[in-house]
């Protein structure tokens, strides 16, 4: 199961975690993060104690989205030692983030 | 993106028979197609459509042509929606229309049941050609025999289409066993890359019976249509029961070499481990080339259905796209 991350956990979950982190910028109305919302909980349950998978929802959490600059949605950001290190905007194929994630490991 | 499951796809078999009894290629050419897709249960098509990837918001100021609206009503949100579009394909198709590719004379331009290699291979060429160009990808062909006979570029306009249909229809009826002509595939592919300025994809249908002692420029070509970058598809178009099992009836046969004239008589059944021998080491040294210069060898036989050549084509296209 994914991490849910809201502005609040942010900084625990994400900025002090020693694992590489995906999180999922997403929305509820938006069809494009449907698509991209399952590939992530299989990303999820694969990659259980080598990454941390999380899914944080713009409209309830928009401090993080507006310092990230998250204009798009869906993107996925990917980040390793709390730090920001690559970026996926749109709905791309499970096979795409898996190979950005396996290069952060 | 496109996947295809071969076994959980329940195709229907297209008999080439059925289809023959349209005259037109092209009518031909859409019931091949038609019936393809109707097995296919997903449509190939999705080159010309763009799909949905993601929402922007908007900027104000922006064009308001590509907003939500409906998500506006729904949210209160003005969002952009914004596609992902996916690229065409160039497609240059080349025929082999040496005297060899006539292969089996008996056959009658117009026959119902039976193809020789060039009838069959037109008949893929338009098949495929009508699958191309529905989703706006472009077609262009080549046709060689010992000179390059015919050479369009690609281009996905209906007017190529009608052009590239006459083309291939006028090459069915060009059939003529008197007059005899070689192959000269090594130079000719090796032009035929020279003149494909663009990345395309080329998809070959020759028997590949060159003179034995060109293979090395045969390999050459192949090579330089790789190191241009091209994408190739080579369809060995044959017919299994005579060319590669050597089967005929055991008693003295008259064999002609279509593309020399010469002539020699022999019994079969002495002639065949031989001849098996070279062929099969032929093609596997045929097989072995492509291998390493990644080049899709399928071997087309003429008395199977057009559909192997029509999925061969579309895993390509998904691989490459």
């Amino acid at each position: 199961m994914a991490v849910e991350i809201t502005d609040s956990n942010f900084q625990t979950v994400v900025k002090d975690s020693d694992k590489v982190v995906l999180v999922d910028f997403w929305a509820e109305w938006c069809g494009p993060c449907r698509m991209v919302g399952p590939i992530v909980e299989e990303l999820a349950k694969e990659y259980d104690g080598k990454a941390v998978i999380g899914k944080l929802n713009v409209d309830n959490n928009p401090n993080v989205s507006m310092e990230f600059g998250v204009r798009n949605i869906p993107t996925i950001l990917f980040f390793k030692g709390g730090k920001l290190v690559d970026k996926q905007v749109g709905a791309v194929p499970k096979a795409q983030l898996a190979a950005k994630l396996q290069a952060h490991l | 993106m496109l996947l295809l499951n071969f076994d959980a796809l329940k195709l229907p078999i297209i008999h080439p028979q059925y289809i023959q009894k349209y005259s037109a290629l092209e009518l031909l050419a859409k019931q091949v197609v038609e019936g393809f897709i109707t097995g296919l249960h997903k449509s190939p098509f999705h080159g010309f459509s763009v799909e949905f990837a993601e929402y922007r918001i908007y900027n104000p100021g922006e064009s308001t042509k590509h907003i939500d609206w409906k998500l506006y009503g729904r949210s209160d949100k003005l969002f952009i929606k914004r596609y992902e579009e996916e690229t065409n394909l160039r497609c240059q198709l080349v025929i082999d229309a040496s005297s060899s590719m006539y292969y089996p004379v008996d056959v009658k331009a117009d026959a119902e049941t039976q193809n020789n290699k060039i009838n069959f291979s037109i008949k893929c060429a338009a098949a495929l050609s009508e699958l191309l160009l529905r989703q706006r990808d472009a077609v262009g062909l080549s046709v060689f025999s010992d000179k390059l006979n015919f050479h369009a570029p690609a281009r996905s306009s209906t007017a190529q289409k009608k052009m590239l249909f006459a083309e291939l229809e006028n090459l069915q009826q060009q059939y003529n066993p008197k007059t005899t002509v070689e192959t000269f595939a090594g130079t000719l592919l090796d032009q035929i890359a020279e003149i494909t300025h663009k990345r395309s994809l080329i998809i070959i249908f020759s028997d590949m019976f060159d003179n034995a002692d060109k293979e090395d420029a045969l390999f050459a070509a192949l090579q330089h249509l790789k190191h241009k970058k091209h994408e190739v598809l080579l369809f060995h178009v044959h017919d299994k029961k005579s060319e590669l099992n050597f089967d005929f009836e055991n008693r003295p046969h008259h064999f002609i070499d279509m593309e020399s004239g010469e002539e020699i008589k022999l019994n079969p059944q002495q002639a065949k481990e031989n001849y098996l021998k070279h062929m099969s080491s032929y093609i596997g040294n045929l097989k072995t080339k492509c291998g390493q210069f990644k080049i899709d060898f399928i071997e087309a036989d003429i008395a199977e259905g057009f559909d192997k050549i029509l999925y061969a084509y579309l895993v390509k296209r998904a691989a490459i796209l």
